[in-house]
Order: structure tokens, then C-alpha cells, then sequence
């Protein structure tokens, strides 16, 4: 296979993981809340979809746990921030500290257990196409269930009237409540279902894609949704193609090495965060303007200049 | 009769009173939550708190390892707090500490055995700084010039931080003599920060500790400390009042991280001696919890940053008398500062900064 499909190959399966991660983040921060928990919420849910596929022996079970361990920690920072008023950006990175000895308590028994992960699924007929069939249609199950999340939530936020209701706690919490909705509850509801898709990305990332557990394995990813969903401007089909983009900056290290081409590793190591630097940069002027009227008090509490 | 002295006593000094009760009640509920973590791994959490009291407080080892961690994560917490005065969020300490630590000991590697050690420390102590504000000041630059929000651009240069710290252990830097293990060569003897007393705490303390009276002094009493708060007040106001927002802000973090610099060069050359993988050990997020802990006040930051200190000390200890990971102390961490930050709600003022 030619080396940019090799990528692109790579790009969809290692870019999966945070695209749930991203998903879940937009919906958060388009109910005005912003978690930085999102790296956490990955973690507690790579360990427990691990570990529930273990135990159980069916993969499916442990993503459901995936979710709803990812799902309780956002809870907590969801109570943290909209209860307590606590610092959204700080109360994001408490959650991620929870998540690193939690699963540093109780993932050690994983570290060298196998599971019975999931496995790709070639689509018949659809992964004979040229090219293509190879880079869409041979992943694993939660890889497609994700083809049809992103445009799922979408319509989720813009057409149903959901998303109208989270929209407007985001913009607009007290024309909410004028009409007799709790912006509360809808922005509880909004953070937990975020964090419960960052446990999917992280029970994606050790169930699918790597097949293992080890401490710290999510590596950022969750960070790199954060910002990812602020250069897809909270659009969840834009965060597609940010997904993508990290997840090629990431099959570029393995894919350039298997070639033999002797560059630098830790260089290649460096560019998905260099790249979503750059890519921030590239798009940020006008990028402030599409949000959230919430977010915008926290993420722009000091001026441009 | 309580009634009667709490009334006559100063209100500034009863609320202190009020605060710090509602800080041990939720550092005991941390605890308690805690305590049930430790009991589902089949551990007894009596055993393990006074195992943890013990090894830590009524060890002279441990205190003195608690003063050694507490070095970089005072210079760290306080790297967020000159940021966040001018409401500037800060998250990038660790890789500033790391960047401090690789310019460090790039300077020790090249000049530890030609020129005399206090000149060596000086050399380090300004290349570890520098390193810290240019990684800050990208991070400054961006927001000033491109509005990129400085808390995901700060977080993610953490990551490329580390991963020029990986190259330089893996290749250029390897010690070439040593085990074959990832790590530099050590520091020359006389390019060490000095031992005080026989102990393993060493100079860096003094440093940690000026810095921040300095940075005390700087904040409370200077136009520079003023002019921040009101940028962090309400810049749209300072910006009418002609205060150059954009130069306050930029020197704000360009102190914050020469401060996080500085830190990783007192890490490097007071006690890990050589850069390897993973020597800073989340410092930088522990110091950002530190400083949003003490309300980023200078000199309550410093202390709380030395009761990290002491906790992430206490960690070993579960390490070694409880056969727990020791990176469950991250849960302890975390339960304290959810503890306390559910507390602040609690207060009729709402918490701004």
C-alpha cells in the first residue's frame, strides 16, 4: 500500500478516539462549559472498557462501562463548576488528576492481560473500492459507529429542539429559565453525556485501537479535542476533519519508520501537537466570534491586545 | 461567652478562622473518600494514614524530601499565579519547568568542567529562566497577536517540551559512559546547587523562598503589580484608562514562566543531578493546582505548594509500606482540591479569580 494511504488508513483508525472525545467536548462547551477533564474522562474510560472486556470477555460491555465511567467524572466537574462556580479550567484539570491515580490504583492487574478486543471489519463490497475502501471501510466497529455520531450530533445541536435547549444555556442561560427550562440541568445533562463520549475514545483507544492498557496511554488526546473543538468552531462535522488531522500527524511516525526512512522520531513524536498548534493559529482570528456567549467569559477573560 | 469573643475579635480574623475550618473540613472528607478508595484495593486506610503521617512528618528524610519537591513547585505555582493576576491562564508550568531544566543542562553539559561552579549555577540559573519565558512568551505572543487562547496553547507546548527533552536524552545528550540508560551524564560536584546541613535539601530552598517575597513585593506594592490587577479586573476599563494591556500582559507571562524556568533548573541542578525521562512528574499541573488552591496570593501560594509538596512526599510512602501505586496519591490530590474548591461556593462573594 502507498505510503499516503498507509497514513490515511492510520489518520481515520488512530484519528477515532478523539473524534469521540471532540464530540462530546462540543456538545459540553455548547452548553457553555468547557472540561479540560476531557484527557481524565479518556483515561478513566480507557481503563474501565479495558478492564470490562476482560472480565466480561465482550468488548461491547466494556464501552458501555468506558461511557459511563467517563460520564461519572464529568458529572463531578459538572457539579464542580455549575454548583460551586469553581474555576472551569482549573476544576478540568482536578478531574484529570482524580483520573491519573484512579487509574494508576486499579489498572496495575491490566497492564498484562489480554482481551478479546475488537476486531476490524472489512465492509464487503465497500472495502474492494480503490483506495478509499481501504482507508474508510476496514476498521473496527466504534471506528463506523463514530462515521455516523458526528453527523448524528449535529443534528442533535442544530435541527432537534435539544439542541436548541443546550444552545441557549450556552448563550443565554436566563432566557432559558424565562421560559420555565433549568439551564442547570440541561448544561448536567450536556457535560456528563460529553464525558461519556471522551470514555467511548477511550475505551476506542485501548479495546480497538492499541489492545492494550498502560498508565497515561491517552497522552494528550484529550487535550488535543479541547482545542480541536475550538478550531472546529463547536461544529461537530468540522471536528471530523480535525480528528483526521491528528490522527494522520500520528500514523506518519509508524508508517515513515516501517519505510525505513530514517527521521527523527521524537521530531515526528513533536507534530500532532505542533500541527494543532499551527492549525490554531491558522484559524483562530476569526474563530472567537462562533462562541458560545458562556465560553466566551471563560475563555476570554483577558483581552487581544 | 464564644459568642461574645468572636463578636469582639476583628472580622478580617474571623473569616481567616471560618476559611481555615472550612479547609480542614475538606481536607477530612478528602480523606474519608479517600479512605474508601484505599479499602477497595484491600488496603486499611488506619494503617495507611499513619503509615503516610509517619514516614513523612516524623521522618527527617522525608521533611527534607518534602523541602527538595517543594523548590520546583513554589517557582512553579508561582509561574501561575503572576499570569493569572492579569487573568491570563497558565497551564503550560510543566513544560516551562522542563524547558528551565534542558537549558540548564545544556549549559552544564558544555561548561560544568571549564568554568568554576558558582559561575556555572549563575549561567543556569539565567539560561533556565530565559528558556521558561520564551516557552511562556510563544505561548503570550499567540494570544496577543492571533487570540489564541493562551490555556490550550500553553498545554500543548507542554507535550513538544518533553519531547525535546526525550530527543536530547535519546541522542545528542546520551551519557555515552553511563549504563546505556536515556539519561546525561551528572553535573560536575561543584556545579551543584550547595547541601544545607548535611541534609539533601539544598540552596534552591532560598531561591523558592525570595522568589517569592520578591514576587510579593512585586504584586502588592509596586505599579507593575497594580496595573496587572487591573488588567485582570477589567481590561476593557484599563485599556480606556491607557494602560498598555498588551505589554502587561505579555510581561506577566514572560515572568510567569522564567519563574517556571527557574524552577526546572533548581529541580535539575539541586536534585536529580541529570535530565532523564519523566523527572519532572507532573510538577507543572501540581503547581497550577497550587496556585488556583491559594487564590494566587504569592504567599499563600508558597504554602500551599509546600502542602503538595508534602502529600506527593506521602505518596512514597504508600509505595512503599501499603504496596499502593504510587501515583494513587494523584487521587488524594485531587479529592483535597475538589474538597475545596466545592467550599468556595459556599462563600456569599462569588470567587472571580
Amino acid at each position: 500500500m502507498s505510503l499516503v494511504l498507509d497514513v490515511a488508513a492510520g489518520a481515520v483508525g488512530g484519528g477515532t478516539s478523539i473524534l469521540y472525545a471532540a464530540l462530546g467536548e462540543t456538545i459540553s462547551e455548547r452548553a457553555g462549559v468547557i472540561n479540560l477533564g476531557t484527557e481524565g474522562c479518556m483515561l478513566v474510560g480507557a481503563l474501565t472498557g479495558y478492564a470490562v472486556t476482560a472480565m466480561s470477555g465482550n468488548p461491547w460491555i466494556g464501552v458501555v462501562a468506558g461511557a459511563g465511567a467517563g460520564g461519572l467524572l464529568a458529572a463531578l466537574h459538572a457539579m464542580l463548576v455549575i454548583e460551586r462556580k469553581a474555576s472551569q479550567l482549573a476544576s478540568g484539570l482536578v478531574m484529570l488528576f482524580i483520573a491519573l491515580g484512579i487509574t494508576s490504583l486499579f489498572g496495575g492487574s491490566f497492564v498484562s492481560r489480554t482481551i478479546h478486543a475488537f476486531t476490524p471489519i472489512a465492509l464487503p463490497g465497500l472495502s474492494k473500492i480503490p483506495g478509499l475502501g481501504k482507508v474508510l471501510f476496514d476498521h473496527d466497529p466504534l471506528t463506523y459507529l463514530s462515521f455516523l455520531a458526528a453527523p448524528a450530533i449535529w443534528w442533535l445541536l442544530f435541527r432537534s429542539r435539544w439542541g436548541l435547549l443546550i444552545r441557549g444555556a450556552g448563550e443565554r442561560g436566563e432566557v432559558l429559565a424565562a421560559y420555565g427550562y433549568s439551564p442547570k440541568t440541561i448544561q448536567y445533562l450536556a457535560v456528563v453525556a460529553g464525558g461519556a463520549l471522551a470514555g467511548v475514545g477511550g475505551a476506542q483507544l485501548s479495546t480497538a485501537y492499541a489492545n492494550s492498557w498502560f498508565e497515561g496511554m491517552t497522552a494528550g488526546r484529550g487535550f488535543i479535542a479541547v482545542a480541536l473543538v475550538i478550531f472546529a468552531a463547536w461544529d461537530p462535522l468540522k471536528a471530523v476533519a480535525g480528528a483526521y488531522l491528528f490522527g494522520a500527524a500520528l500514523a506518519l511516525s509508524p508508517a515513515l519508520q516501517a519505510r525505513g526512512y530514517a527521521l527523527n522520531q521524537f521530531a515526528l513524536d513533536a507534530l500532532p501537537y505542533v500541527i494543532t498548534v499551527l492549525v490554531l493559529v491558522f484559524l483562530s482570528r476569526k474563530r472567537l466570534h462562533a462562541a458560545p456567549e458562556g465560553l466566551i467569559r471563560t475563555l476570554a477573560n483577558a483581552p487581544a491586545r | 461567652m464564644s459568642a461574645i469573643s468572636s463578636a469582639l475579635r476583628p472580622p478580617r480574623l474571623r473569616s481567616a478562622g471560618r476559611e481555615a475550618g472550612r479547609i480542614a473540613l475538606a481536607f477530612g472528607g478528602a480523606l474519608v473518600v479517600f479512605g474508601a478508595f484505599v479499602i477497595a484495593k484491600g488496603a486499611n486506610p488506619f494503617t495507611v494514614y499513619s503509615d503516610m503521617v509517619r514516614s513523612t512528618f516524623l521522618n527527617s528524610n522525608s521533611i527534607a524530601g518534602v523541602l527538595v519537591k517543594a523548590c520546583p513547585l513554589i517557582l512553579g505555582a508561582l509561574a501561575v499565579a503572576v499570569p493569572a493576576r492579569a487573568g491570563l491562564v497558565n497551564v503550560g508550568g510543566e513544560g516551562q519547568i522542563v524547558i528551565g531544566a534542558v537549558a540548564a543542562g545544556g549549559v552544564a553539559l558544555a561548561l560544568d568542567s571549564h568554568l568554576p561552579g558558582g559561575m556555572v549555577i549563575l549561567l543556569m540559573m539565567l539560561a533556565g529562566a530565559a528558556a521558561g519565558a520564551i516557552w511562556a512568551g510563544i505561548a503570550g505572543v499567540l494570544r496577543l497577536t492571533l487570540r489564541v487562547n493562551e490555556a490550550i496553547s500553553t498545554l500543548l507546548l507542554n507535550y513538544v517540551a518533553i519531547d525535546i527533552l526525550l530527543y536530547l536524552i535519546y541522542q545528542p545528550w546520551k551519557d555515552m559512559h553511563g549504563s546505556g540508560q536515556p539519561v546525561t551524564r551528572q553535573l560536575a560536584v561543584a556545579a551543584r546547587l550547595p547541601l544545607i546541613g548535611g541534609t539533601q535539601v539544598h540552596a534552591g530552598i532560598f531561591i523558592a523562598i525570595a522568589a517569592t517575597l520578591v514576587i510579593w513585593f512585586l504584586m502588592e506594592r509596586t505599579s507593575w503589580g497594580f496595573r496587572l490587577r487591573v488588567v485582570g479586573g477589567n481590561s476593557e476599563a484599563a485599556r480606556r484608562a491607557g494602560l498598555p494591556v498588551g505589554r502587561l500582559l505579555l510581561s506577566a507571562m514572560l515572568v510567569g514562566g522564567a519563574l517556571a524556568g527557574l524552577g526546572g533548573m533548581v529541580h535539575y541542578a539541586g536534585a536529580e543531578l541529570q535530565l532523564r525521562a519523566g523527572m519532572t512528574a507532573n510538577l507543572g499541573y501540581i503547581a497550577f493546582l497550587a496556585s488556583w488552591l491559594a487564590r494566587h496570593k504569592p504567599i499563600q501560594v508558597a504554602i500551599a505548594a509546600l502542602l503538595l509538596a508534602s502529600i506527593a512526599v506521602a505518596g512514597d510512602s504508600l509505595q512503599i509500606n501499603s504496596a499502593l501505586p504510587a501515583a494513587t496519591v494523584n487521587v488524594l490530590m485531587g479529592l483535597v482540591l475538589v474538597a475545596v474548591m466545592g467550599g468556595w461556593g459556599l462563600r456569599k462573594k462569588a470567587v472571580t479569580v
